[in-house]
This record gives C-alpha cells, sequence and structure tokens, in this order.
C-alpha cells in the first residue's frame, strides 16, 4: 500500500447478506479534501465507519495514517478525528466538561488550553460554561468539529457534516472545513449529500453506487472531462446513470 | 489521564447532573432517616405500654427493649436498601450505558484510542463512587439521628457495625447498579432495558425467597431453620434456591451485623455470596464487545 493519508484495498464490508460496500480501492492523498459522493444506502456511512474502526471489514483492508484498520485500530484511533452525522452530545454538561471529556480520551494530559485555542477557531469563546442542551443545530455541528480536532489529527472523517443545517450553519462549516484543510493541513474526507459545497470545498471526489465506487478522481479534472456538463450536479446524475465497468 | 479515571469522573459527572439521580437520593436517604425514626418510635411506644402494664401490676417480665443494642433503630433500613436502593442502583446502572446508545455518542467515545473494558470498568467505578456517596451520607444521617435517639454518641463497635452494614449495602447496590448496566447494553429498547432488571430484582427479592421458604415449611413456623430441619426433597431445593436468594441473603448478613436477636448463625457465607454475584456481574459486564455498546436501539 502507498503513503497515502487514506488508501483502502479490496475493502469490503457486508451486514448478513447485504453487501454493503464492495471492494473498494481508493487513494486520498496527504492534504487532500475528498467528497464522497452517492445516494442514500450506497455505502458512504458503511465506508466512514470501516475506516474509523467503528465497523470491521468483512474483507480486504485500509490503512489510515499509516496504519492498518484491521491491525492497528487502536493507532488509527489516534490519528483520526471523526463527526458522525447528526451528531449529539451529553446535553447536561456544559461545552467545556464535553470538549474536555473528549480531549481526556484522546490521551490529551492537560486539555484546558487546547480546547480553548479550538473555541477560538471555532468562535466560541464566552460559551464554555452554557449546557450543550442550550446550543442550536449549527451549533453543536461546529461543537462536532471542536471535538473532532481537539487532539490535532491528522485525518478527519466528517460524515453529511451540512446535514440540517441552514444556508448560514452550512457557510460557516464550509469556511471551517477550508481553513481546517488550508491552514492546519488536515486530510479531510467527507460524505455529503450537497454538491455545491462540494465544488466549493473539495479537491477529489468519489462516487459510490450500491456499494461500488464508480469514480475516483481530482474534482478539476472531473470537471474538465465532462465540458458539456453546466455543473456537478450534471456530472453526478451521468455517473450515477452508467452502467458499471 | 487514562480512560478508565476518565470514564469514572465522567459518569461521576452526569450522574450528579441527572435529575433523577437527584430524586432517588432524596427518597433513599428520607427513609433511611424514616427508619431510625420508626424504630425509635416502635422503642416509645411498647416501652409506653410496658410501663403501663408494670404500673397496673400485670407483669413483673423485663422491659423488651432492655438491653437491645441501639442499632435496633436502624433495623428497617435493611429493607430501603433491598426496595429503594436497588432500584436507584438500577436505575443509574442502565442510564448509564444507555445514555450513550441512545445519543449515539458512544460512536465518538469508541472513534477514539479506547479499550473498552476500561471504558466500562471506568463507568461502574463512577457509579460505585456515586452509590457510595449516597450510602455514606445516609448512614450518617442514621448514624446521628441513633445517637440523638440514644443520647449519646455511638460507640466504636456499632459505629463499625454501621460502617460494615453500608459496605454490605454497598456491594448490593453496585451488583444491581451492574445489572442495569448490562442490560442498558444489551437491550435493544430502552423500556426493556428498564423492565428486565426490575423483573430480575422481583425475583430475586420476591419469589426466590418463597421459594426457599414454600420449600422448608418448619421453616414458616420457625425463624431458625437449622434447629428444625426437614431434610430431604426440602432441602435441596433450599439448598439451589438459596445462594441466589440475594436479597435473602443481604437480609441475613446485615440483620447478623446489626445484632439482631432474631437471627443467628455467621454471616460469613452470605457475605461471600453477595462479593460473588459482583464479581460475575463485572466480569460479564466489562467483557461486552464494541458493537454491541454501539448497536442502535429500535425504538
Amino acid at each position: 500500500m502507498t503513503k497515502s493519508a487514506i488508501a483502502t484495498d479490496n475493502l469490503s464490508k457486508s451486514y448478513g447478506s447485504t453487501l454493503a460496500l464492495d471492494a473498494l480501492s481508493l487513494e486520498v492523498a496527504a492534504g487532500e479534501v475528498f467528497g464522497l459522493l452517492g445516494h442514500n444506502g450506497a455505502g458512504k456511512t458503511t465506508t466512514v465507519n470501516v475506516l474509523t474502526t467503528l465497523l470491521e471489514p468483512t474483507q480486504g483492508d485500509a490503512e489510515v495514517a499509516g496504519h492498518s484498520v484491521i491491525a492497528d485500530a487502536r493507532a488509527v484511533r489516534g490519528a483520526i478525528g471523526y463527526l458522525p452525522e447528526n451528531v449529539q452530545f451529553y446535553d447536561n454538561l456544559t461545552l467545556i466538561e464535553n470538549l474536555r471529556f473528549f480531549a481526556e480520551l484522546s490521551g490529551l494530559r492537560r486539555p484546558d488550553q487546547r480546547i480553548r485555542d479550538v473555541l477560538r477557531i471555532l468562535d466560541f469563546e464566552g460559551r464554555d460554561r452554557q449546557r450543550l442542551g442550550t446550543f442550536s443545530k449549527g451549533m453543536r455541528q461546529r461543537v462536532g468539529i471542536a471535538q473532532a480536532i481537539l487532539h490535532a489529527p491528522s485525518v478527519l472523517f466528517l460524515d453529511e457534516p451540512t446535514s440540517g443545517l441552514d444556508p448560514e450553519g452550512v457557510r460557516t462549516l464550509r469556511e471551517t472545513i477550508v481553513r481546517l484543510n488550508s491552514e492546519f493541513g488536515m486530510t479531510i474526507f467527507m460524505n455529503t449529500h450537497l454538491l455545491s459545497e462540494v465544488t466549493k470545498t473539495c479537491t477529489s471526489i468519489g462516487i459510490l453506487r450500491g456499494g461500488t465506487l464508480v469514480h475516483h478522481d481530482t474534482l478539476a479534472k472531473t470537471l474538465a472531462d465532462f465540458p458539456g456538463e453546466d455543473s456537478l450536479e450534471e456530472i453526478y446524475f451521468q455517473l450515477e446513470s452508467e452502467p458499471v465497468s | 489521564m487514562n480512560t478508565f479515571l476518565v470514564s469514572a469522573r465522567h459518569e461521576m459527572l452526569n450522574t450528579r447532573r441527572a435529575r433523577t439521580a437527584h430524586i432517588l437520593l432524596i427518597v433513599f436517604i428520607g427513609m433511611v432517616i424514616a427508619s431510625s425514626v420508626i424504630g425509635w418510635v416502635t422503642n416509645q411506644t411498647v416501652t409506653g405500654v410496658y410501663n403501663k402494664v408494670v404500673a397496673d401490676g400485670l407483669t413483673t417480665a423485663p422491659n423488651p427493649f432492655a438491653g437491645v443494642s441501639p442499632l435496633y433503630y436502624a433495623r428497617n433500613a435493611v429493607i430501603y436498601v433491598l426496595l429503594i436502593g436497588s432500584l436507584m442502583a438500577i436505575v443509574l446502572g442502565v442510564q448509564a450505558t444507555l445514555r450513550d446508545r441512545k445519543a449515539s455518542t458512544v460512536d465518538l467515545v469508541l472513534s477514539r484510542p479506547v479499550a473498552t473494558p476500561a471504558r466500562l470498568l471506568g463507568q461502574l467505578a463512577g457509579l460505585a463512587v456515586v452509590l457510595a456517596a449516597v450510602i455514606a451520607i445516609s448512614f450518617s444521617v442514621s448514624w446521628l439521628i441513633i445517637s440523638i435517639i440514644n443520647g449519646a454518641p455511638l460507640g466504636w463497635d456499632d459505629t463499625g457495625r454501621v460502617i460494615a452494614f453500608g459496605s454490605l449495602s454497598w456491594v448490593l447496590l453496585t451488583a444491581f447498579a451492574l445489572l442495569g448496566m448490562l442490560t442498558g447494553l444489551r437491550s435493544k429498547q430502552e423500556t426493556t432495558a428498564l423492565l428486565v432488571p426490575f423483573v430480575i430484582w422481583s425475583a430475586v427479592a420476591f419469589v426466590l425467597p418463597q421459594i426457599g421458604t414454600a420449600a422448608r415449611p418448619v421453616a414458616l413456623l420457625n425463624p431458625v431453620p437449622a434447629v428444625a430441619s426437614t431434610g430431604g426433597y426440602f432441602d435441596v431445593v433450599s439448598a439451589f434456591t438459596g445462594p441466589l436468594s440475594l436479597t435473602e441473603q443481604f437480609k441475613r448478613a446485615s440483620s447478623m451485623i446489626l445484632q439482631d436477636p432474631n437471627v443467628t448463625g455467621e454471616a460469613t457465607s452470605s457475605i461471600l455470596i453477595l462479593l460473588a454475584f459482583l464479581v460475575v456481574m463485572t466480569v460479564v459486564v466489562v467483557v461486552t464487545p464494541r458493537n454491541r455498546m454501539r448497536s442502535g436501539l429500535n425504538e
């Protein structure tokens, strides 16, 4: 396998007799913002769950930040940040209590300075004593980013990060993602339905259909390869409908 | 800080903030205080009647409370630990493990370099500290009230017995908290996560002791079964159901610790059975696989 930030080799995952991910082989270079597209049920969340070691693959292997998700899952967990879809927290606890818990679980010994830095990056200053139960959906999503980057991971997994956000929330989150990639050099692997956001944030894309990767290339090359199409949306639907080779 | 300590501290914080825990704590402390007061009122009433009977020249027998240990006043606390305390521990245990599954925060936890046994043991340690605090507060209040009723602070021996009773209560409640944690991890629905341990608790607290007693009919008449052994079939059934009647074991050991004159024998076997239950439950909870911890609820 290569020294890419993420490299999967013939990765498959079945739930009983249902094949959710079929022999996925994919590389994401360090420093990229990768967008994984696909309809509901295409296997996007399964892919992220396997790469974050929440699920064990049925077949194949993957390396994340240079560690195997099977043989060295603990090292993978130490190197990644993860924001699940519809992220939830301990609503009885304050923002800082939630973040301190996740920072300490990640192995940070004296996390308070790091938490303050992250709160500044995400514009949460002055809210650290508020209980999470009082936060809006958009704010919770940003807290989700905060907990994911506390330990300065080299790879960040975002599962539908803009799901349920209003336009302002989407914009703020997009700016955060771009900043994390450009300023802190994080490799970002993102599942999303919002193709307009992919155009604005991703450097490369992949399209999953029924668990099979039907397209993988840089965004620039993908757009260049379809000169007649007006938008990524048109390209997406065209690729989605093509027969699998 | 390692996963165990982080999880323990987090569990204590979460439990401290939960309203249910506050309500149960208040009820439990209230019942333990009531237990001492009821014991004192009983003493006053019986002594009052006794004095009247003696004054009327109807008896020369000694006051039935003469020579009774002041710990007699705490005797009802045994029942409150069994009834209110066990239910409180089950609810706290279910909440501890179900909380992460309900809110899906378990994925945030397990995506970190966390060993699941350390995580679960940490949660258990946090709950155990909370239960120890509840028992310490309740029994301190109980000690104070008994001392007031007694007109003098309890001596070292009686204080030691109160501490021993509190420790045994902690073992029982922690074991029931583990039962709650287990069903919180294993159940597919929130309602079954609560119902199953309540059913098990009912069986352990009410059904098994009934089977044991019914299997030794002489025991219904004689509070000291060893004196009137029925032998044969009844002994066999009782030998099987006895160790499983954890609440009966607790009652027996507690009564001896509190110097109840109606109970004789030694408490060691009962204490060992309770400790064995605690160890077995700990092992069963700690070996829960990661996939089980993050399984969703069907609701």
